[in-house]
């Protein structure tokens, strides 16, 4: 996948930075897109990407099944963010000044409005890695550690309302 | 974003029995019936894609952490 092949290098840089300063690293960086892309054969997984400047500035793989609403209403579709990432060179994490700010939030906003595209009201969910708990609690409910999770993440939920009050945002 | 939008229209013929499942599943997830029908394929092409790759599937017991294999035709 070309996000791999171009984001690799700047990747491996900073890691190499990071790793003499003894700094942590972004928690995702075993993340292999390549990988992925199988996944995307199935008509429940869709990936989406934001690009800009002939680079793909942040990745995002959905699903659309196999998991529903944990906010009430409960049992509700919702659309599960499998993964989502920001092109290293955005992560004030590893770049001083990162190219474009936002990315994140951009996919975010992609995913409700496919949520709302698929009938499930802008609902969306995922499972943070630590360093990003943060971000997610800006804009979701934080439903706490999940013990069904293999690696216990916790798990982030927006409701219809949350999404919408998220949109109206960001106009 | 731009999303695949082109989609094809067809005549489904359901018994009785099936339309009232439809219409409760309908009802129970906040779904129109053709976004029914849509998950239902997605469900049916990814679990058929697993077996056929020689995996299995399993329902657990929360209680009871017991386990069913699952058989799929």
């Amino acid at each position: 996948m070309a996000a791999h092949l171009d984001w690799a290098p700047v990747r491996l840089e900073a890691l190499t930075r990071l790793f003499e300063t003894k700094e942590s690293w972004p928690e995702h960086w075993h993340w292999d897109w390549s990988k992925k892309a199988d996944l995307l054969d199935l008509l429940a997984y869709r990936c989406m990407g934001i690009e800009c400047e002939g680079h793909l500035q942040g990745l995002m793989m959905t699903s659309t099944i196999a998991k529903n609403s944990r906010l009430r209403p409960r049992g509700k579709a919702i659309l599960y963010i499998e993964y989502i990432e920001s092109a290293p060179w955005n992560l004030k994490a590893l770049v001083e000044n990162p190219k474009y700010s936002g990315v994140g939030i951009a996919l975010l906003e992609a995913a409700i409005e496919f949520s709302e595209e698929e009938g499930f009201g802008g609902r969306i969910g995922l499972h943070s890695l630590p360093q990003s708990e943060e971000f997610y609690r800006n804009y979701m409910t934080d439903m706490g550690p999940d013990p069904d999770h293999a690696e216990g993440l916790r798990y982030f939920e927006m409701s219809a309302e949350q999404a919408r009050a998220f949109l109206e945002g960001r106009k | 974003m731009a999303l695949e939008t082109t989609k094809r229209t067809m005549t489904l013929n359901l018994t009785e029995k099936e339309m009232q499942v439809l219409e409760s599943l309908s009802a129970q997830k906040d779904l129109t019936k053709t976004a029914v029908i849509r998950q239902a394929l997605r469900l049916y092409q990814l679990v058929d894609h697993r077996l056929m790759k020689g995996e299995k599937l399993f329902f657990e017991d929360q209680a009871k952490r017991q386990a069913e294999l699952m058989v799929m035709m």
